[in-house]
């Protein structure tokens, strides 16, 4: 048992090692891929700056679709934001082992997509500063102070929810980032002392951290539910052909969940990769999550069928021309597309073990987060062109929408910037919860250690049995 | 070809004269001024006489206010000219002074006034002159409630300092309305006769205040005499205003939001804030704890 002991010590350290390489080096592709993220970023603002100049008038929108790439983004983002809640929440409730490598880049990603998806809405306003009308004449009444308010609550919610598996990893950081020399040394050690709050893991600290993160865990995923209620909520309470339907709340919710698990791997793919996570995130991992995408595809696409079947029943006059529109005229192709190639392909690749490995996995997923960014636009756009009173006597340009260079740059800029708080985040904090990691490693260890006590245990009696008959045998044996 | 060619290099010239005369005309002057005109009118009402001045600049082929510009205005008694008033236009190129009385008059009692602009920074020198005459418009109301008739009395001094009727002039019939006058009635407009009166019957069912009251006015405008006069008279004639104890009753599509919905988002996302508070508090907790020493 010694030996045993000495692995696990020696297996917890090279956990700990592994999670904390990432933030000691900020090596040259580091900077370049920083470099390219900032020029990207720099470019996004300078055509931000030319919209708040010149109006929205420099983007393709005009008086029909007023909601164009920029709402579309902004409900796919907040979709991609569930992936925090579904894999850190709802597998912590369930009290899913498999769970520990991953919940902390899905955290991440929740907090990021959040402060990037929030920001969308107030981008799409030609007059930003009008956002403060929501708060001194907001209306208690109307969808999108509903959507406010609980998106504050989620990103409110979600930074807690990430921060506080982050604080002994913080306390870790704050005892050996800061004793071997390290760049920026001094902002490191202030900042992991700030965010370790004092954590020296008493028996206190850690029951006060399991109660609020049982706490959380449960409150973030109503008020997760929440948000994508509400926000489909701003379309199904527009009177609008599309958009006036009653499962748009779980659609919109069974949509987020399907994009964000999604992202999830995505997520852990790139950082198996970049830092060599391969030991702890494992084939298997990859094999279970693709298992929980496989079903929440399943529920979308059930969904999916519902949202367009019922009304294409019917084809009454407004809602008619919106679905002709989208089953065989200008967006056929890339409705269907979407349907058939981000859903029901995916549905048959991961049906398999095969299309559940890490390489064909990762490219469905891909395909899936492209796909709910595109069916977020068919959600947004053909509607705004099938307004209930007919367009006419415009020009082509009111009449037609493709966002242009404008809208492209500044989407562009907001996804770099979320995947620059990413790579800022990993080269500051593990991008693995390392006590969560432990504790896994702890409970298989100890399993181990059972089951080799229970061998060791039925190897012993199995001896004492055969000594026994042994005993009883010779003593039959001898003489009376 | 070669006629038509001089005819067509004619036909630019000219044009092209033309379009250079228009422009300059549009153009400030070699003195870097703009030319400016005055169009001068008299308002009486009946707390203030006035004396108006619009001053118009030309651009780009058309009148437009000229602003910031400097009017004084001049009484003329026997030739002379005696300085009133300074006044500046507004961004309506409008100048007002108050004229006092006691304003001097000719042998037919008429007042001489003359606005100029002298010396200015960025029009050039102009001026314009009218001639009025004082008048009195005196309103009264029919005291039955069998119609609601405004009696209008137009009157002006004789040498003698008696009052004689005006006749032939137009009054107009309005009610006065929080933003302006409107119309009394599709023809509002009435000739005073011999006696300078003029009558015109309210109609019955104009929404007046609380009380039921309106005001009646009556103008005559741009009078060549007399200038624009105005007078007005309460009456109680308009039908009362009930007003809405509330007008935005709590409803989805009011100003205020129904109260079941406040409660219910109140403690929804109070229950989650106050959670989110108790954490907070849990960490500082955890913080105090980090702050004692190890056992």
């Amino acid at each position: 048992m010694a030996t045993e002991k000495f692995d696990l010590k020696q297996e917890i350290e090279t956990l700990r090692e592994d999670c904390l390489r990432p933030t000691r080096t900020f090596g040259r592709s580091s900077q370049i891929w920083v470099g390219f993220l900032l020029a990207v970023m720099a470019w996004g603002i300078f055509c931000y700056i030319r919209q708040l100049r010149y109006g929205l008038g420099v983007t393709a929108m005009r008086d029909y679709v007023s909601w164009g790439m920029y709402i579309s983004t902004f409900v796919f983002f907040i979709g991609i934001s569930h992936s925090g809640t579904l894999v850190s929440a709802i597998l912590r409730i369930t009290k899913q082992e498999w769970r520990r490598p991953i919940t902390r880049s899905a955290e991440l990603l929740t907090f990021v997509s959040l402060c990037f998806g929030g920001i969308q809405p107030i981008i799409d306003l030609g007059h930003p500063e009008r956002i403060l009308n929501l708060v001194m004449y907001g209306r208690v009444q109307s969808p999108l102070m509903w959507d406010v308010i609980s998106i504050m609550t989620y990103f409110t919610g979600s930074t807690v929810f990430l921060f506080l598996p982050m604080i002994p990893d913080m306390a870790l950081c704050r005892d050996r980032l800061t004793v071997v020399d390290t760049r920026y040394k001094k902002f490191k050690k202030w900042l992991y002392t700030k965010l370790a709050i004092g954590w020296k893991g008493t028996k206190t600290q850690w029951h006060l951290l399991e109660k609020t993160m049982g706490t959380m865990t449960i409150v973030i995923i109503p008020v997760a539910v929440s948000v994508h209620t509400v926000v489909s909520y701003i379309f199904a309470m527009t009177l609008r052909p599309g958009w006036n339907s009653t499962v748009f709340g779980i659609y919109f919710v069974a949509g987020a969940l399907y994009s964000g698990s999604a992202g999830v791997i995505l997520g852990m793919a790139a950082f198996r990769k970049i830092y060599h996570f391969e030991k702890y995130l494992t084939p298997r991992h990859f094999d279970l999550i693709g298992k929980v995408v496989l079903a929440l595809t399943l529920v979308y696409a059930y969904l999916n069928m519902n949202e367009y079947w019922i009304p294409a029943y019917k084809m009454a006059t407004a809602e008619g021309h919106l679905l002709s529109d989208l089953f065989y005229g200008n967006y056929s192709k890339i409705f269907w597309t979407c349907q058939f190639g981000t859903v029901l392909i995916p549905i048959v690749i991961m049906s398999f073990p095969k299309g559940r490995k890490i390489t064909p996995l990762v490219i469905t997923c891909i395909v899936i987060v492209i796909g709910a960014w595109v069916k977020r636009y068919l959600i947004v756009v053909p509607t705004m062109l099938h307004p209930f009173l007919p367009i006419q006597d415009v020009t082509k340009e009111w009449s037609t929408y493709f966002p242009n260079y404008v809208e492209f740059s500044v989407e562009a800029a907001s996804l770099a910037g979320m995947l620059l708080i990413i790579t800022m985040f990993s080269k500051l904090f593990p991008m693995m919860a390392v006590w969560e990691v432990e504790e896994g490693i702890e409970i298989d260890y100890d399993k181990e250690v059972a089951v080799e006590l229970g061998k060791q245990r039925i190897a012993d009696h199995a001896k004492a049995a055969a000594e026994a008959v042994k005993v009883s045998n010779g003593q039959l044996k001898q003489p009376a | 070809m070669k006629s038509i060619l001089k005819k067509i290099t004619l036909a630019i010239s000219i044009t092209g004269l033309f379009c250079n005369i228009s422009a300059a005309q549009d153009q400030p002057k070699a003195t870097g001024k703009s030319e400016a005109t005055i169009g001068l009118s008299y308002n009486k009402k009946a707390d203030s006489k006035t004396a108006v001045a619009v001053v118009k600049v030309k651009k780009d082929g058309r009148f437009v206010p000229a602003l910031n510009a400097k009017v004084n205005f001049y009484a003329v008694h026997d030739k002379e000219q005696q300085l009133l008033k300074s006044a500046s236009t507004d961004n309506k190129g409008r100048a007002v002074i108050e004229l006092q009385k006691g304003l001097p008059v000719d042998e037919n009692l008429a007042s001489t006034i003359v606005a100029k602009i002298e010396n200015d920074k960025l029009y050039e020198n102009t001026e314009e002159q009218m001639h009025f005459k004082e008048a009195n418009l005196t309103l009264s109301l029919n005291p039955a409630d069998t119609a609601h008739l405004v009696t209008a009395k137009l009157t002006e001094m004789d040498k003698d300092g008696k009052e004689v009727p005006v006749k032939g002039a137009e009054l107009k019939f309005y009610v006065q309305r929080l933003f302006g006058s409107m119309p009394a009635g599709e023809n509002n407009t009435v000739t005073t006769d011999e006696n300078g009166i003029a009558t015109f019957a309210y109609s019955k069912n104009i929404p007046g205040d609380t009380a039921g009251l309106i005001t009646v006015a009556v103008k005559m405008e741009d009078n060549e005499q007399f200038g624009s006069i105005e007078s007005k008279l309460p009456a109680a004639w308009g039908t009362s205003l009930a007003i809405i104890k509330d007008p935005f009753p709590r409803a989805l599509w009011g100003v205020y939001a129904p109260w079941p919905i406040i409660i219910t988002l109140s403690t929804l996302f109070g229950i989650v804030w106050s959670i989110y508070v108790s954490i907070v508090i849990k960490l500082f907790k955890i913080k105090k704890e980090g702050g004692m020493p190890n056992v």
